[in-house]
């Protein structure tokens, strides 16, 4: 398996778990709250850090496992692979905020508008990885 | 998946009668990675031109004893 294809498993890894975390919490804070949780810079951050650690820790033991791999640089095969990869992320993302806009234009809930852009991200930086990963096995 | 691509290449039976040179040599000599070169093989991925050159120019062939075209 390449290195940037062990990267990807680890972003997905990662970003998904993090993000189960959250809302995980948001929807504890929620249903003790008896309405939705606004959303707090420092829940905010201390779940960015905590992804940002893992992904690092990640791509340490991955690189301590293949070296040569990990330092050589992008390929055209994996340059093409990125950019379908990212293209297809772009739209999921762009979908998902148009999808927030029109919401919010029906329910005026900026918490909500929050929440669910932040989901938009999410889901476009997972289609982001998860396609990497397909466009990896297909062989382009 | 979609199926193999339409260009048919000798690519593993030069690299064998080269040594034999092992995937990764061959993508160190012609800069890509020893992936590329097994997707290339497998009929996975159609490489840049520039790169049909480059594995011509490691076998000393013309480009077309390398790549052709499925019939």
């Amino acid at each position: 398996m390449p290195f940037r294809e062990k990267s990807a498993w680890t972003m997905l890894a990662a970003l998904l778990s993090c993000s189960l975390l959250y809302l995980a919490q948001i929807t504890s804070m929620s249903s003790a709250l008896g309405e939705l949780a606004r959303p707090t810079i420092p829940i905010v951050i201390f779940y960015t850090v905590i992804l940002v650690i893992v992904a690092i820790i990640g791509h340490i033991a991955i690189a301590i496992f293949v070296p040569k791999e990990a330092n050589a640089s992008v390929d055209e095969r994996e340059r093409k692979i990125f950019d379908r990869a990212t293209h297809l992320s772009g739209y999921v993302f762009t979908i998902g905020v148009v999808l927030s806009l029109v919401f919010y234009l029906i329910s005026y809930n900026g918490d909500m508008f929050f929440y669910t852009v932040l989901g938009s991200l999410i889901i476009g930086q997972l289609t982001e990885y998860c396609s990497q990963i397909y466009f990896y096995r297909a062989g382009a | 998946m979609a199926g193999p691509i339409p260009i048919t290449n000798r690519v593993r039976e030069l690299r064998e009668q080269h040594g034999p040179m092992t995937q990764a040599e061959l993508g160190e000599l012609i800069g890509v990675t020893r992936q590329t070169v097994a997707a290339i093989e497998k009929r996975q991925y159609s490489p840049s031109l520039e790169s049909a050159f480059r594995i011509s120019r490691v076998f000393s062939i013309p480009i077309d004893q390398v790549f052709s075209w499925e019939t």
